[in-house]
């Protein structure tokens, strides 16, 4: 789902905007409505609220709520708000069994690159391999001029194959010279996985480098 | 000669499967995500089906739901290609309604026997 990030809410939006008499608590318990048109209401306030619990209410309701249009305003409301506390709040989000609720994280993660950058190298630790993965497909819609740098840290130091061939395939849109180096050497590091040969192999053939 | 639709948002992938899939005989096509194969699987009659996990707007899970709910759909078999190797995700894939599970990156050789078994033109 690709998100539509408004960069600012216009004040008579803030003004007209549902349940806005209402607490953080009863906002809150609006969440769990059954009356959908409610729910919707308590993400848009709590969007316009803003501040961290809020943004750690929207994200844990993400992981509660299935409704996909619900998931969708949250989403949004998530993007536009930004900062540290949402990529805080999402990151679990990507640890998720429920592959819609991953992407869901990823599109919103896609949205905030002033906001992922500067963590990006120690997101990029963590752990998880698959979670490792997800980030490196964060990369992808970036547009930061260090994506290359980070894919290159990538393909020569991370152990798991995946998350390397996850890294591959976007040099293989981005990679210019300075890949060749760290792209010869993933071929050395993993010899025994056609894989890596093919897709590093093809990124140096494009960038005009012989494997 | 047997036609297989490829259905991975990655691109490199796409093109490594192809490239073993046709050296190996089949007539291949390819998609970026479940929404795209659906159309196409509603449009062209495929032997077989390997599908990705990960994809925006319709995850390997749901395209294979989706796919074995739908009358309209000629139902090949389908092989699960992902970087998740525990049983639950091996579970998950069968109760989707995959007929094999294999884990990325995927050998060559390991590849084109499941293909030509699932197609039933083992060599």
């Amino acid at each position: 789902m690709p998100i539509m990030k408004p960069k600012t809410r216009e004040p008579s939006e803030a003004a007209d905007a549902p349940n806005g008499q209402l607490s953080f608590a009863e906002l809150v318990e609006g969440l769990t409505s059954g009356d959908h048109a409610v729910r919707l209401g308590a993400v848009r306030s709590l969007g316009i609220q803003g501040g961290t619990p809020a943004i750690d209410v929207l994200c844990q309701h993400l992981v509660i709520d299935s409704d996909r249009s619900t998931r969708d305003v949250i989403a949004v409301e998530l993007a536009r708000l930004g900062g540290e506390a949402v990529v805080e709040g999402l990151m679990p989000l990507l640890r998720s069994d429920d592959a819609a609720l991953r992407n869901i994280a990823i599109d919103i993660l896609k949205e905030l690159p002033t906001d992922v950058a500067p963590r990006m190298e120690a997101l990029l630790d963590d752990p998880d391999p698959d979670v490792r993965i997800f980030l490196v497909n964060v990369l992808e819609a970036l547009r930061h001029p260090s994506v290359e740098d980070w894919l290159v840290a990538v393909i020569t130091m991370d152990t798991n194959v995946n998350v390397v061939g996850t890294a591959l395939d976007l040099l293989n849109e981005v990679g210019s010279t300075s890949s060749v180096p760290a792209l010869r050497a993933a071929i050395a590091r993993f010899p025994d996985e056609p894989f890596v040969t093919f897709s590093a192999g093809n990124a140096l053939r494009r960038i005009g480098s012989a494997a | 000669m047997k036609h297989v639709l490829i259905i991975d948002d990655a691109t490199t992938v796409r093109m490594y499967h192809r490239q073993i899939l046709s050296e190996a005989g089949f007539a291949v096509d390819e998609s970026i995500n479940g929404v795209e194969a659906l159309e196409k699987a509603l449009t062209k009659r495929y032997d077989l089906f390997v599908v990705d996990v990960n994809m925006p707007k319709m995850d390997g899970y749901r395209f294979l739901r989706e796919l074995r709910s739908n009358a309209d759909v000629h139902q090949a078999p389908a092989v699960m290609v992902s970087t998740e190797a525990e049983a639950k995700d091996r579970d998950a894939a069968w109760a989707a309604g995959a007929n094999y599970y294999m884990t990325k990156p995927t050998k060559p050789g390991a590849l084109t026997r499941v293909a030509h078994l699932l197609t039933g033109e083992a060599q």
